[in-house]
């Protein structure tokens, strides 16, 4: 029997690159953990540590987080990095100098506009983990990258060889961590840019090509395409804010008499009530946004409560006037509080200069969109419904459930744990179908009615044409207006 | 030897009862003799029919790339970072949590291959469900296919499982230890067709490749081993790499200076070049001093040092490996890095010639203190039997 080559191989692939990354089936795992968050490992397993550089895609540069095994920045560098047991030894300016010396030559960027500058400095001693090895020494520095003056951020050439043209065995996981220009959706972050390593083929460090330009036009447009999205997100998303407003809408059909919702008031009013006071509260909102945007600091928790507060207030208003007449003021001071929770999310970016500005008014134009949505939903059934029998007890009910998840968020909000605020934060998703359901409630009962002023109301009502055709409901209502 | 000592799990009442009526497999286990091809495609049947289906189903996987090539070096926890140890802070968070753009797969043109030793782990049958019967079939079958000298073939494998019990027992805890080892039948056996029996786990990879029932690749052998010096474990004594390293002190400290500059690499080596993934990645230039360049003796190390790993297989193949590799001894380099000693961390060696590629390498402890090896020994035109992509 003999051992019989029976094929030659198809192809020798110079894939090295695609099996190098193979090969450290770890690093998947690291890069699951780098950024996400560092998980400790057990005592028992050390696998060998990776380098890992983190990316921050700024308006005008790119940062970068720089984190090297001490032992292989020791031996590539020639530096005393680590003492005769590995263990991390102290750095003091001088090695650290000499770090940022190394790596200053062994870090270039290019892009078609020329060569960028590298600046290395904050190099400090500290000891980590990764997934596996056990706890190590490592050097850490930051990284600032900049362009030729006006050069676009987002596609470069990575030529890094720190600690690999030494330790052939090494390798760099390169993150992209952030992306300030919203050219990368936040879903995706962080997101993999690649490995260096050795390729075993060639014995050269292959380029590291980072190309962030995406599908989008431009990187300002899809910056301020990813900032629209993200202010409608978080409208969508946000359960509270659209809770407010529309609870605030919900009498704006109806009549305030004697300290009671009674009756109904024509529809061109109604349209012009909830114009005003969801412009008011769009006014409250920007202003706030904009401020806290600029820097001025927002207690996050206090505004979270308060949001809750302007929920309830809004749901006892819905149940007896509260302040009638006063709803575009009222929405106008509650939206100054919850601009400042918008600002939170905002600041949380850290923008700045340019980006900020295009990024505030991306997002602030991604909220009324999306708010605008929202109401063009869920009010022209609510017109409709308004001239019921049943608005009232959908009105109170509504309210009232409205009122025990803003009550639960504000017991959540100031330190109570109550599981009303987990259940209304589920809201969010099943909100689209209650819209179908009073679309379905409110054709329903334009079909059964089937008069034609009820038509006439209905269709006229969109078309700004019906004041005066509407019939007060409740018998007891009086037909003046305010 | 009892081979089921330290055994966690005894598999299914449904595998107890298939084990019991199976009986030729395990009353031929005295041959020391390399098996005939026709013997290893039925004894792995013989193997297989001591399973019960589950057991079955994982035992037979596809013969692809993907399968072949999803070897490793670590302990499948690692791999997995699943259960035990490994996993890290309970919240679940790796390996699942993994965003799937993670495999930098986007950076590499061409990265295709990426991805198959991703988290998944390895592919097989795992050896804790295996009743003492299933263990001693699978012995049979392991026989066969390996040499027979000491501490090489299949003394140096289950030296290899003792050791993982010796992990175990002195701090590795559960993810090491005799059952978290695989045996996999990619494609099914038989004397005509191709099929690969692959069985490894941590710091092992076998991986047989029969095609029209003849050897058609050995490789890539991966042997690793901790710890390297001698230990007992379970009265059997443990020292399977120590030959092999033995052989590589040997072959360097014959080299006269001038030999030694000419073999001595530039670069650091934490690991082997060429291991789990790194597959048909061979590089174009051979470094290190010439097999020309050396006397009859030293040529005579330098394939002592080879036949430590090709001494693995059963006697017969490798005798007919071994003169293909001495054949070539003349454009086979030889290359190191750290000490000539080959004794300490760092210490680095490897063995280039037109097709046996073997890398060993010298690293930190994992379990316990003090240097362990990794090694793989690979064939330019055989790994895999060819099998690239």
């Amino acid at each position: 029997m003999t051992a019989t080559p029976v094929r030659t191989p198809r192809r020798l692939r110079r894939g090295t690159r695609a099996g190098e990354i193979a090969r450290r089936a770890l690093g998947a795992v690291l890069l699951a953990l780098v950024g996400v968050v560092l998980t400790a490992a057990p005592a028992s397993a050390h696998v060998v540590p990776s380098s890992v550089l983190q990316l921050d895609i700024r308006a005008d540069v790119v940062d970068g987080d720089l984190l090297l095994p001490a032992a292989d920045l020791a031996t590539a560098s020639g530096l005393t990095l680590v003492d005769a047991d590995g263990a991390g030894a102290a750095l003091d300016t001088a090695n650290a100098d000499a770090v940022a010396d190394y790596l200053t030559d062994h870090i270039a960027v290019t892009s078609d506009a020329g060569a960028w500058t590298v600046d290395v400095g904050d190099v400090t001693a500290t000891t980590t983990e990764q997934y596996g090895t056990g706890t190590f020494p490592a050097v850490t520095a930051d990284l600032v990258l900049t362009p030729p003056a006006g050069a676009d951020v987002h596609a470069f050439d990575l030529d890094y060889d720190a600690v690999v043209h030494q330790v052939i065995t090494a390798d760099v996981y390169v993150i992209l961590r952030s992306d300030d220009t919203g050219a990368t959706d936040p879903a995706d972050l962080p997101a993999s840019l690649g490995a260096v390593a050795v390729d075993t083929v060639t014995g050269t460090i292959p380029t590291l090509h980072v190309d962030l330009t995406g599908n989008s036009p431009t990187s300002t447009t899809a910056g301020f395409l990813g900032m629209l999205s993200l202010g409608i997100s978080h409208i969508a998303e946000g359960t509270d804010h659209q809770l407010f407003l529309l609870t605030l809408l919900l009498p704006a059909p109806l009549l305030a008499s004697a300290g009671r919702w009674r009756g109904t008031v024509p529809g061109r009013r109604a349209v012009r009530r909830i114009t005003t006071t969801t412009a008011a509260f769009t006014v409250g909102h920007s202003v706030t946004l904009a401020l806290g945007a600029l820097g001025l600091p927002v207690p996050g928790q206090a505004v979270e409560a308060a949001i809750a507060v302007s929920i309830l207030v809004a749901a006892a208003h819905a149940v007896r006037p509260v302040f009638p007449g006063r709803e575009p003021l009222v929405a106008g001071l509650f939206g100054l509080v919850h601009g400042l929770a918008f600002a939170g999310t905002l600041t949380e970016l850290d923008l700045s200069g340019g980006d900020l500005v295009r990024s505030l008014f991306g997002f602030n134009i991604g909220i009324e969109l999306m708010q605008l949505a929202v109401v063009a939903l869920v009010l022209p059934p609510l017109v409709v419904l308004a001239r019921t029998p049943f608005y009232g007890r959908l009105r109170v009910g509504a309210a009232v459930l409205t009122g025990i998840a803003a009550g639960g968020w504000l017991l959540d909000r100031l330190g109570v744990a109550t599981p009303l605020a987990g259940a209304a934060d589920r809201l969010g998703p099943v909100s689209p179908w209650l819209a179908g359901m009073l679309w379905v409630l409110a054709l329903g009962t334009v079909l059964h009615r089937g008069t034609p002023r009820s038509h006439v109301a209905f269709l006229g009502w969109r078309a700004g044409r019906v004041d005066g055709l509407v019939v007060p409901v409740d018998p007891g209502a009086s037909a003046g207006r305010r | 030897m009892l081979l089921s000592l330290g055994l966690v799990g005894c598999g299914t009442d449904d595998s107890g009862d298939t084990a019991s009526t199976s009986s030729p497999a395990t009353t031929s286990s005295s041959s020391s003799s390399a098996a005939s091809s026709g013997d290893v495609a039925a004894l792995a049947e013989a193997f297989a029919a001591t399973l019960a289906d589950d057991q079955l189903e994982a035992l037979n996987q596809d013969y692809t790339f993907a399968n072949a090539s999803n070897w490793s070096n670590f302990p499948n926890a690692l791999l997995t970072g699943g259960s035990g140890g490994f996993g890290g802070g309970g919240s679940g968070a790796p390996g699942g949590a993994l965003p799937s753009g993670a495999l930098p797969s986007g950076g590499a043109p061409g990265g295709g291959g990426a991805g198959s030793t991703s988290s998944t782990g390895r592919v097989g049958l795992q050896t804790d469900s295996l009743t003492d019967a299933q263990w001693t079939a699978l012995e049979d079958l392991l026989r066969a296919v390996t040499g027979s000298a000491a501490n090489e073939g299949f003394d140096e494998i289950m030296q290899h499982l003792s050791a993982d019990d010796y992990l175990a027992d002195n701090g590795g805890g559960d993810d090491y230890g005799r059952g978290n080892y695989f045996i996999a039948f990619l494609g099914e056996p038989s004397d005509s067709g191709t099929w690969e029996l692959q069985f490894g786990g941590h710091h092992l990879a076998v991986a047989n490749t029969y095609v029209d029932g003849v050897l058609g690749g050995a490789t890539p052998s991966f042997r690793g081993i901790e710890p390297l010096t001698t230990v007992t474990e379970d009265g059997v004594t443990v020292q399977p790499e120590q030959q092999e390293q033995a052989a590589f002190q040997a072959l360097l400290a014959s080299l006269s200076s001038d030999q030694l500059a000419t073999a001595q690499l530039s670069q650091t080596f934490g690991d082997i070049l060429l291991g789990p993934g790194n597959d048909w990645a061979f590089p174009t230039t051979s470094e290190g001093v010439a097999g020309s360049e050396l006397t009859d003796d030293q040529k005579a190390l330098l394939l002592a040092a080879i036949d430590t790993y090709v001494d693995d297989v059963d006697d017969a193949d490798a005798a007919t490996i071994l003169a293909g590799y001495e054949s070539e001894l003349d454009d086979t380099y030889v290359s190191f890095s750290g000490n000539s000693s080959v004794s300490e961390v760092g210490d680095y060696v490897r063995i280039d010639g037109p097709s046996v590629w073997i890398e060993f390498s010298l690293q930190n402890g994992i379990v316990l203190q003090g240097a362990h090896p990794h090694a793989v020994w690979r064939d330019k035109k055989t790994d895999y039997a060819g099998l690239t992509s």
